[in-house]
């Protein structure tokens, strides 16, 4: 055989398989001797399964004085154990950082004049950066910290003076919910003085709840102390209970929280949209079973579902389910009614990952069916919540739902969608963004296609926003009001972190310019200079999206896909 | 959400009812002796700056004045009911005059193309959505070249692999210049595929000239050959979406500056 068609074969390898960091031996026999660790079985913590989490799941990282090290709003798949120092946690009731202060971008809506001055004063230059104006934020600075830029706070005294924060010593646990739900992060953190952290990935949390019922224990008590209440609170399934915190508290202790569906999964939306349903719906957890009976009302709290049911021999998409809606009260309601337990009707699967908070029957049974006087009301938000069952009156044929499924855009809060029967590719959608954007249009009118619709490749605004993930400076946030996911150009590295995690191709990595069209090097490596772009929903424009306002023909609309009424309002005009 | 077909309906009953009211309204000031040519003629002016404004909205995405599908259906509708007003204003007469004939033309054309452009925008687009692909106008060119360098490369490594020049032959004979542009504008615009049937059942019966590597070759070609009429596809329709508007913007223009003119004529002399 000749050299040539010699075939070297590999391991593909996946996440996992490569470690956090580079700890050696005599480290992780520091680490296992922590504080941190106190709380856990003496026989586990001298385990070689403990070894290899720490060895495999962990990394020792230092922070300066100021440093930030978590962002509220923030998405993150990391939990810290503070091993020296200490660390400060905002406190939100006694009012939050402003985003400046976090090194993010400042929503300022442009007045009248300054929206018509943009006709004459946008540059002809593509992706033109006054970088003179690139000085240090107010309160906010970067520094290098090894391979990492970190954003600092220049004044931690006057910050500990201005906000009320509470502080986290060694052998303290922060930041461990939003990881493991993969929800956003509630709080800033920032060190106070050199802090000496060690920072566990999910997978080694998940291995640790698995592993130690101490650990779980602690913390399961932490979630229902703190998110679970919140969550709750904000669904409308529960707004009934808003006033009677006693029966609250009860849900709140028969409540179970589960995850489901693989957490690096994000990356292969389009491998996975290519695989077919069938296979999708193989790969995808059963939550629950069509014909099981229920074991409690299942409600989404991060991520996505799809709710399916039998039909010949496959399986047939209901709908999806998006975070707070909930699956199975129907059959409990039923089962009660007339006092014979009702299997459940549907299936429900995670696409992706999904995490999801679990109220047993007998709680749901006390709380929404018996409870006479919040009955209808209960029951009225339940089946708002629940879009399934009621999916066929709103004539989304099944294909199209299993497009939208497939290609994941059901994530999306701003999906752009354009109707291809009647835009006349006149791209005066591209022109508006384009001009609302100093002439750097921030999408490309062109995507997934079913039937007369194209997804078109301009940021969704996911609900599951994974670009954010791991952005090493906060530089790419998700506005709280607005919801609108923004990049700050101040503090984008470059790094395209985003831009890679974003499934659906909607960051776009460019070489920023001087006004006379050359590029912008660093000073030191004399490489281009690269920023992250992407669509801002034209949250500094008066009015709001200038591409949807300016299609004449109401061929581009951008639709909240968890809005499955005005979805189906939308395709059958 | 309204569905298209009521905001028709309601749309075209807004026109009619207003067309109704503007026919008696003019005749009852005929009763009242009174020459309602001058309010008709005023009101048109009018609704010709308004319709024209449209164009600038749309130079103005940013500033919040309404959506421009808002706006499209007002200028529509009012362009409709300009078409009334012109009726009542020539008075359902020939107009006399040179420069009257001339304006009366240049608002015939721009009503018309008008009407035609939105015609248009419905057939061609529901027409390029039924065709699989989506080509984006600025790619086209490109994507010409690419697949014509693609096809010519094809036809010289028949010649390289097989020695023989019946391909190379046909392709440069028949198919360089369908490579090199734009291609059958009128029967795509018709739909019609016949010009496509004709070079694919030429390319079959040459085949019977051909070996097997050569035939395996002209199979890729003709492959090519259906892509770059998808390609050509586009483009007409494309360009006629994009084009119509050149005739009815610009004489939009000139109607307005011909009406000043009239008006100025008129209330000189």
């Amino acid at each position: 055989m000749s050299s040539s068609s010699k075939i070297t074969e590999t391991i593909r390898l996946k996440p996992i398989d490569v470690p956090l960091g580079e700890i050696d031996s005599t480290s992780v026999d520091k680490l296992i001797g922590l504080d941190a660790f106190s709380g856990l079985d003496p026989e586990f913590r001298k385990s070689k399964t403990f070894r290899k989490i720490l060895e495999k799941d962990t990394r020792l990282v230092t922070y300066q004085d100021g440093d930030l090290i978590l962002r509220r709003g923030d998405w993150g798949n990391s939990a810290f154990f503070v091993v020296l120092g200490t660390v400060h946690v905002e406190i939100e009731a006694e009012g939050v950082f402003p985003h400046a202060l976090l090194g993010r971008r400042e929503v300022k809506r442009k007045n009248l004049f300054q929206a018509i001055a943009q006709w004459w004063s946008n540059c002809r230059v593509p992706e033109y950066r006054d970088v003179a104006t690139y000085g240090p934020g107010s309160g906010t600075r970067q520094r290098y910290s090894g391979d990492n830029t970190r954003i600092y706070l220049q004044d931690v005294p006057a910050i500990l003076d201005r906000y009320r924060t509470i502080s986290l010593g060694e052998g303290e646990l922060f930041g461990e919910l939003a990881a493991l739900g993969r929800t956003r992060r509630t709080a800033t953190v920032f060190a106070q003085g050199s802090v000496q952290l060690l920072e566990m990935r999910w997978q080694g949390l998940r291995d640790l709840m698995r592993r130690d019922t101490g650990f779980r224990k602690q913390i399961d008590e932490s979630f229902r102390s703190n998110a679970l209440r919140a969550f709750l609170a904000s669904c409308p399934v529960f707004s009934h209970l808003a006033e009677d915190q006693e029966s609250l508290s009860e849900v709140i202790k028969g409540a179970k929280l589960d995850t489901y569906g693989e957490y690096d999964k994000v990356g292969t939306f389009r491998e996975l949209a290519e695989e077919g349903t069938r296979t999708n719906l193989a790969n995808e957890p059963i939550i629950a079973a069509e014909g099981d009976y229920p074991n409690g009302i299942v409600m989404i709290r991060n991520g996505l579902a799809r709710v399916s049911r039998r039909h010949h021999n496959g399986h047939m998409t209901v709908c999806y389910l998006c975070p707070g809606q909930v699956f199975g009260y129907d059959e409990i309601a039923e089962g009660h009614a007339t006092n014979e337990p009702v299997p459940l009707k549907h299936s429900l699967r995670a696409i992706g990952f999904i995490s999801l908070v679990t109220i047993p029957t007998p709680l749901v049974e006390k709380h929404f069916v018996e409870n006479q006087p919040s009955k209808s009301a209960a029951r009225q938000n339940a089946r708002t919540s629940t879009q399934g069952p009621m999916l066929q009156s709103h004539h989304i044929t099944e294909d199209f739902l299993e497009f939208l499924i497939q290609e994941r855009v059901v994530n999306g809060t701003q999906t752009m969608l354009i109707d291809l029967d009647r835009c006349t590719r006149c791209d005066d959608c591209v022109k508006a963004c384009a001009t609302a954007h100093d002439n750097d249009p921030r999408f490309v009118r062109q995507g997934p296609i079913h039937q007369q619709v194209m997804v078109a490749n301009a940021c969704m605004h996911c609900q599951d926003p994974v670009c954010m993930i791991e952005c090493p400076t906060g530089a790419i946030s998700r506005h709280e009001k607005e919801g609108v996911v923004q990049i700050n150009d101040r503090t984008c590295i470059g790094c395209s972190t985003c831009s890679k995690n974003c499934p659906y191709e909607a960051i776009r990595m460019v070489e920023i310019r001087e006004q006379d069209g050359s590029l912008i090097r660093d000073s030191t490596t004399k490489l281009p200079i690269i920023k992250a772009t992407k669509c801002d929903l034209c949250v500094d424009q008066l009015g709001g999206p200038a591409c949807q306002r300016a299609c004449p023909h109401d061929a581009l609309v951008r639709m909240d896909m968890s809005e499955i009424d005005e979805l189906a309002d939308w395709q059958n005009r | 959400m309204r569905t298209f077909a009521s905001r028709r309906w309601a749309g075209l009953t807004v026109v009619l009812l207003a067309s109704a009211l503007l026919i008696v309204g003019n005749q009852l000031l005929w009763l009242s002796f009174q020459r309602p040519v001058y309010i008709s003629g005023w009101l048109l002016l009018a609704m010709v700056v308004f319709l024209a404004a449209f164009n600038l909205r749309k130079k103005m995405p940013f500033l919040p004045i309404g959506s421009a599908s808002t706006w499209l259906q007002v200028h529509i509708y009012v362009g409709l009911l300009s078409i009334v007003v012109f009726g009542l204003h020539l008075e359902l007469r020939v107009p006399n005059g040179l420069f009257e004939v001339c304006l009366a033309c240049c608002f015939a054309i721009v009503a018309l193309s008008g009407i035609l452009g939105l015609i248009l925008s419905r057939v061609l687009a529901a027409r390029l959505a039924a065709r699989e692909g989506e080509i984006l106008w600025d790619r086209i060119p490109r994507m010409r070249g690419l697949i014509s360098r693609d096809t010519e490369r094809l036809a010289l490594d028949c010649l390289a692999e097989t020695e023989s020049a019946a391909v190379v032959d046909y392709y440069m004979r028949r198919l360089r210049s369908y490579f090199a542009g734009p291609r059958y504008f009128w029967p795509h615009l018709m739909n019609s595929s016949r010009p496509l049937r004709k070079l694919l059942s030429e390319i079959e019966a040459h085949k019977r000239y051909l070996n097997d590597a050569e035939k395996e070759f002209m199979i890729r070609i003709a492959e090519r050959v259906k892509v770059k009429d998808d390609l050509d596809y586009h483009y007409s329709l494309q360009a006629v979406l994009k084009y119509w508007l050149f005739l009815h913007v610009p004489l939009t223009y000139a109607l307005i500056m011909f009406s000043v003119v009239h008006v100025m004529l008129i209330h000189a002399f």
